[in-house]
């Protein structure tokens, strides 16, 4: 068991679990750690291809490193947008944010 | 006839002449205008300087054999070249000396005519730009330079036709003249596209010794007779007459240039100018010969009702100008241009006579004239006399000779209808013509003379004035008394000195028109000038005829009928609807369409943010999919 797809199943299934919260979910932060589960995902797939493909091991490890601290940058980016939303509408749900409706 | 390069002299004499009366125009208009004596002074020398080297010219090629050219390219588009320059023969020469001496003799006598108008430098700088349209005209080498001053001739004569713009007649006028040449000058334009895409080459030599053999008939024809429409225009022929008529609103010095020298004297010259070239085509000639003979008939008629002296001479510029188009049209060539050449004398001389009556007692009718002593201005009245018997026809006066060689070249044609035409025209002539000879010379005191104080505006200005415009009138009665003898001269001259054809002389011809001219003046004589006679002429028993020639056979009628229900009431109806429903409605319609548009499109966005990423991750799951499976 202890083989490439496990892991490539694995972070499937973590990446589908993201898409369908940030689809699903109507509150924002629902939506903002979705896209945290869906960017793990990315970041076990690259580690697991590293580990059993790769000739040089430094390469994935490198990319996952960068998925962490764009992860960490759109967090604090897509916080402070919310902060910014709550403070005009007092919500956080996207339903309540419709104003660029046609 | 190869053309040949011009040396220094004749080249800057050329120039010369071309180039002052520009000159004089911009200096006036834009730098002496507030000074008016030093204006009149430099239009004064800027026309005598052209005159001078005109005569010069003349003189020095009296005997010459091929024709000067000179030629600038102004622009080259494919094959065909559009040339600058001048073109000098006999007959560019002749019609030189002619405009620069009427006009030289106009800017004179406009010294006294327009003493004290508010206007005169302004006025001066018009006649600069008249005569400098008109000489450039005379010496232009191909047809599109020729167009052009063309156009310009049009526009400094609305110029000064409008000249006193605060009489709305006057403006009326001006206008009238613009748009009506400018209706003939249509055709011209479209006479000189057929040549250019037919021919491709428009220097009038190479039209006059080419354009019959390398064009078919037909184009022949139809670009001649598109060249004749613009004629028609400038020339006031049949259809386009009236606005001759109201032209006289201009200051009389005016009508005295346009009449005789260069306005309408364009028309015939560009016929003649291109004579070769019309002579390709016999239906083109056949056309120039029925509308100038249906103008001379008409308003020759026009000019037996008139009493307004400028008119009448209007109406006898209009058929004498049919006279000259019937002499061309007959193949006479020398005929048309003589005829032109003593009519530009006769006719200023007498337009510029009519200037100091109408200066002197301050109307226009003639019949007030004469009952206020019209016959006391001996010079005048004298310059009057020669010039009418002149353009009626009397021995040994200029217009005898000439009508004599247009009646001889009008009877050589195989139909004698043409010549009984042209006597009867020249009776017509002689009747209208001795009619206000004979008003002037014996007036009827029915009513008291009226007394100085109603002179008005034209009043007395002394001595001076009358003499500065009594002068000119001498130097044209002269000339009009001796050009009838420089006949057969000028001939040989414009026939390039080659000896002449044995012209057929028809004696009878000679008894024909003196009877025919002599009959106009006895029945003048009837109802005019016998002792007694009640001065009314017999066509006031027929009201009839009357009201169709005093109101100008309703040719404006006629034409404001065209304006109102086809100008109007069909094309600018055609027109608005094109705008409003077309145009407008296209533009409104495509707003409309874009606003719809994007309605529509709005309806995609929910605003809900969610929508817009189930969107994408749909898209890009076909694309993948795509991907995958391609």
């Amino acid at each position: 068991m202890n083989s490439l797809h496990t892991y490539l199943f694995i972070a499937l299934v973590l990446f589908c679990i993201g898409l369908f919260g940030l689809l699903k979910r109507r509150s924002l932060i629902g939506m903002l750690i979705s896209v945290e589960l869906m960017l793990n995902a990315v970041g076990l797939n690259f580690m697991a291809f590293n580990r059993f493909l790769a000739p040089d091991p430094a390469v994935g490890q490198v990319a996952v490193l960068f998925i962490m601290g764009i992860a960490a940058a759109e967090a604090a980016i897509a916080l402070s947008l919310i902060l910014a939303l709550f403070r005009k509408i007092r919500s956080i749900n996207v339903e309540q944010a419709r104003q660029l409706k046609g | 006839m190869t053309p040949v390069a011009p040396n220094g002299g004749e080249l800057s004499l050329a120039l010369l002449a071309m180039g002052l009366p520009l000159l004089s125009f911009f200096l006036v208009f834009f730098v002496t205008r507030p000074r008016v004596t030093l204006s009149c002074a430099v239009s004064l020398v800027c026309s005598g300087l052209p005159l001078l080297a005109a005569i010069w010219l003349l003189a020095g090629h009296w005997r010459m054999e091929a024709p000067i050219l000179w030629e600038l390219t102004w622009m080259r588009g494919g094959g065909v070249a559009v040339t600058f320059g001048f073109l000098l023969d006999p007959l560019s020469l002749l019609m030189l000396c002619i405009v620069t001496g009427v006009s030289f003799l106009v800017q004179v006598y406009s010294l006294g005519y327009m003493a004290g108008d508010p206007g005169k430098a302004k006025y001066y700088a018009f006649l600069s730009l008249f005569a400098w349209s008109m000489i450039s005209l005379v010496l232009a080498s191909g047809l599109m330079q020729l167009y052009i001053f063309w156009e310009l001739v049009g526009l400094s004569s609305y110029l000064l036709i409008g000249f006193w713009h605060h009489k709305f007649s006057a403006s009326q006028a001006g206008k009238k003249a613009f748009v009506m040449t400018r209706l003939g000058d249509l055709g011209f334009f479209l006479g000189i596209i057929v040549l250019l895409l037919n021919l491709g080459d428009l220097s009038i030599l190479g039209l006059n010794q080419q354009a019959a053999t390398r064009l078919t008939p037909g184009l022949l024809t139809a670009s001649a007779l598109l060249i004749f429409c613009g004629v028609v225009g400038k020339s006031a022929q049949f259809p386009l007459l009236t606005w001759l008529p109201d032209a006289m609103e201009g200051p009389t010095p005016v009508s005295a240039l346009l009449h005789s020298a260069t306005m309408v004297a364009a028309g015939v010259y560009l016929v003649s100018r291109l004579f070769p070239f019309f002579q390709g085509s016999p239906q083109a000639l056949g056309w120039v010969l029925v509308i100038g003979t249906v103008t001379m008939l008409l308003s020759s008629t026009m000019a037996m009702v008139a009493s307004d002296i400028k008119q009448v001479w209007a109406y006898s510029t209009v058929s004498q100008l049919g006279f000259m188009f019937m002499g061309l049209g007959a193949g006479g060539y020398f005929a048309g241009v003589y005829h032109l050449t003593t009519h530009a004398a006769f006719k200023a001389l007498l337009f510029l006579c009519s200037g100091v009556f109408i200066h002197h007692y301050a109307t226009n009718d003639f019949f007030v004239m004469a009952r206020s002593g019209a016959r006391s201005l001996k010079v005048p009245m004298l310059s009057l006399t020669v010039a009418g018997a002149a353009l009626s026809g009397v021995w040994p006066l200029a217009g005898f000779f000439s009508k004599e060689t247009v009646l001889s070249a009008l009877a050589e044609l195989p139909n004698p209808a043409w010549l009984w035409l042209g006597l009867l025209g020249a009776g017509l002539t002689a009747y209208y013509t001795f009619r206000l000879l004979f008003v002037m010379w014996r007036p009827r005191r029915t009513q008291p003379p009226a007394g100085h104080a109603e002179h008005g505006e034209g009043g007395h200005h002394g001595a001076a004035v009358y003499w500065v415009m009594a002068a000119p009138l001498l130097v044209l009665a002269v000339l009009t008394a001796l050009l009838g003898a420089a006949g057969p001269a000028l001939e040989s001259f414009l026939a390039w000195g080659r000896p002449l054809p044995p012209g057929a002389h028809h004696g009878w011809l000679v008894a024909a028109s003196v009877v025919v001219v002599a009959a106009g003046a006895g029945l003048a004589w009837l109802e005019f000038g016998r002792a007694g006679a009640a001065q009314q002429g017999f066509l006031s028993r027929i009201p009839g005829l009357w009201n169709l020639f005093a109101n100008r056979w309703y040719l404006d009628w006629l034409y404001r009928w065209l304006l109102d229900h086809v100008v109007y009431g069909l094309f600018s109806r055609l027109f608005t609807l094109n705008d409003r429903r077309v145009v407008d409605g296209g533009i409104d319609g495509f707003c409309r369409a874009t606003l719809g548009a994007g309605w529509l499109l709005s309806l995609l966005q929910s605003g809900l943010l969610q929508y817009n990423l189930f969107t994408m991750v749909l898209v890009m799951a076909l694309v993948g999919l795509y991907f995958l499976l391609v």
